[in-house]
């Protein structure tokens, strides 16, 4: 037995184990040390796609089947506890990939480790998205939102509707980005063509 | 007619009436929706009501002055600034956010900034931190005096809003003697401030810091122990620390519920984490405890600028960060050197590119969680561009709270949330 193995030996006998709860393990640099991106893989393995680091940020790409099911689970979680959500929103990934086209973003938010966490679920277009309005209640105007700028459908949903613009808007959804900044219908310039005729009024002699 | 001559009037209604808690726990069954459907009536509230503070439109149907159901309808003020945030570069889209919650402009503009410079991978000066802080502080209590005065008004103090808005005005002035202007203040910019401090703006805001005290004692003795605010305010719109989390609450409405979530304090930003002050928690989460919550956080927010007037006194640092990629350089630097002059030309005409990516930056907002999450693919013009509003989530809760609370009481629920139309609808 040579000194070196009495010497490993000593350390994992002696030494304390390494905490995988640590607040550290949370902006480590090696991404996989994450908790929640440690315990997400052990529990949905190939559903989940991706895990980005970015200025201190993680996000996990899930499949959109098991978008719900990894939100609850992280919120039932008894160390994790990504009780809060914070946002719903969603990204058209429309010039940056050819599919699928959309991020559906969910922003979840630890109290008890003060963490945040971005959960990222990819559809394509008209592709529904288990709704989060079963778990928390608060999803339910931030869906609608999302519903309304970017198509997305949520099944559960209880009130899918539009919420920002009209009810009988028809013009498709804005943030989609093949949508133009002024819209797909022709109206009249303000500049150029005059909604008003042009006649001379009495007080100022000039055009109205 | 006589109620006891109506053959519409069963005794299934009186009972209705009768069995409601005061606490708004009163939920309605199928039974009762269709026995009493004579007696429903569906009431159209706003948009143009004084109580809605803007426009805000609420259906509410009605069983006499029982709430059984309200559905708000926004987007009258909808602008579309994520859209317009898409289409102009970074540094133009800074004046869009002041116009969204107008009531806390310097907030608005802190997030986002604060989310273009995390994108960028730039950090302001200690210095301009330090004012960062002043200006929020003060853009806090701001938008609390509107809450305050409008709130009270709504539920029927009417001078609460005179003496408010006087308060107000000394903040305005304040703005007004760095910026120029008053409500649109575009205070914040990317990389600190491009603008010099005025010498005598420190004593202004310590004269300010000195007044209001006593002023805010005078509003709490107007109020916190009025019989008739008592009456109107305790055990109405009582929400559980559980429904608050999963309504998705942030700010005061979260805290009055007693759940400690104050960014400031959980993620510290800027300087926060060397300053002194306390995140007040409500117990029994109904509008009086968020009335309570919301003054103690004008207290601390004078704290906050007292120390942080204090250590600015002598701090002879530049205010913003000479990052030659992101940042407009000095204005006497762009008159005198040639550098200087390119740079900033550059800077106008073609902006500046971030790396790919995304981030999100939250800020403790007067109203709650004031987020901006940005993407960036590479180009001078955001990619994504999405607010996260406090009042718009925070507005989500009021068919839970409005239900089985009397009429009377819906303007006081309105008011407890704290809404600006132009933050909700963007």
């Amino acid at each position: 037995m040579s000194d070196e193995t009495t010497i490993q030996e000593f350390r994992s006998a002696y030494s304390e184990p390494e905490d995988i709860w640590a607040r550290d393990n949370y902006f480590h640099d090696d991404v996989e040390r994450h908790p929640a991106v440690r315990e997400a893989r052990a529990a949905f393995g190939p559903a989940i796609v991706d895990v980005v680091r970015f200025r201190n940020e993680t996000t996990i790409h899930v499949q959109p089947k098991y978008y719900r099911e990894l939100c609850n689970y992280l919120r039932t979680h008894e160390r994790l506890a990504f009780v809060a959500l914070t946002d719903v929103t969603a990204v058209d990934m429309l010039k940056l990939r050819t599919t699928p086209r959309f991020d559906v973003v969910a922003l979840l938010y630890s109290i008890d480790n003060r963490v945040r966490l971005r959960i990222k679920a990819g559809v394509d277009d008209g592709e529904p998205v288990p709704s989060l309005v079963p778990i928390w209640p608060g999803a339910n105007w931030l869906e609608r939102e999302t519903f309304d700028m970017f198509g997305i459908v949520f099944e559960d949903h209880p009130n899918l509707k539009r919420i920002l613009l009209a009810d009988d808007w028809d013009e498709g959804f804005p943030l989609r980005k093949d949508y133009p900044l002024r819209g797909w219908k022709e109206y009249p310039s303000y500049n150029t063509e005059r909604m008003v005729p042009r006649t001379r009024t009495r007080w100022t002699g000039r055009g109205v | 007619m006589s109620t006891t001559t109506d053959p519409q009037w069963t005794p299934d209604a009186i009972d209705l009436i009768r069995d409601v808690p005061a606490t708004g726990t009163y939920t309605i069954t199928d039974e009762v929706q269709i026995t009493d459907r004579e007696h429903q009536l569906v009431l159209n509230m706003g948009p143009q009501h004084p109580s809605t503070h803007g426009v805000l439109r609420v259906i509410l149907r009605l069983d006499g002055e029982v709430i059984l159901d309200c559905d708000p309808v926004i987007g009258y003020l909808h602008r579309g600034v994520e859209k317009l945030g898409e289409s102009h570069r970074y540094a133009q889209v800074v004046p869009w956010t002041d116009r969204t919650d107008y009531v806390a402009a310097p907030m608005n503009n802190l997030g986002c900034v604060m989310a273009f410079e995390k994108l960028a991978g730039l950090e302001s000066p200690e210095r301009a931190q330090y004012w960062r802080v002043i200006f929020s502080e003060l853009s806090r209590i701001a938008s609390h005096l509107v809450w305050l005065g409008t709130h009270a008004l709504d539920i029927g103090a009417l001078s609460m809003s005179l003496y408010c808005f006087r308060e107000r005005e000394l903040i305005l002035d304040i703005f007004e003697a760095y910026c120029g202007a008053r409500l649109t203040t575009n205070i914040m910019e990317i990389g600190g401030f491009s603008r010099p401090i005025p010498e005598f703006l420190p004593q202004q805001i310590r004269d300010f810091t000195k007044i209001f005290p006593q002023r805010q004692q005078e509003y709490a003795e107007l109020l916190t122990a009025n019989p008739i605010w008592i009456a109107r305010t305790k055990d109405i719109g009582v929400i559980s620390p559980q429904a608050a989390v999963d309504y998705c609450l942030t700010g005061a409405c979260l805290r009055g519920s007693g759940v400690n979530y104050d960014i400031r304090k959980a993620m510290p930003y800027l300087v926060y984490d060397r300053l002194d002050f306390e995140v007040p928690l409500g117990t029994h989460g109904d509008v009086y405890d968020r009335y309570l919550v919301r003054m103690e956080e004008m207290r601390q927010a004078v704290r906050i600028i007292e120390q942080c007037l204090d250590a600015v006194e002598n701090m002879d640092t530049p205010l913003m960060a000479y990052e030659s990629a992101y940042v407009i350089p000095p204005h006497k630097g762009t008159m005198t050197t040639a550098e200087d002059m390119q740079r900033h030309f550059i800077w106008v005409i073609k902006g500046f590119s971030p790396p790919v990516g995304e981030a999100y930056v939250a800020v403790e907002h007067p109203k709650g969680e004031n987020g901006y999450y940005v993407v960036s693919d590479g180009t001078s013009i955001p990619y994504r561009f999405r607010i996260r509003s406090p009042d718009f989530v925070n507005l989500g809760v009021l068919p839970y709270v409005a239900q089985g609370a009397m009429l009377a009481d819906m303007v006081a629920l309105i008011g407890t949330i704290d809404i600006v139309l132009g933050s909700v609808d963007r």
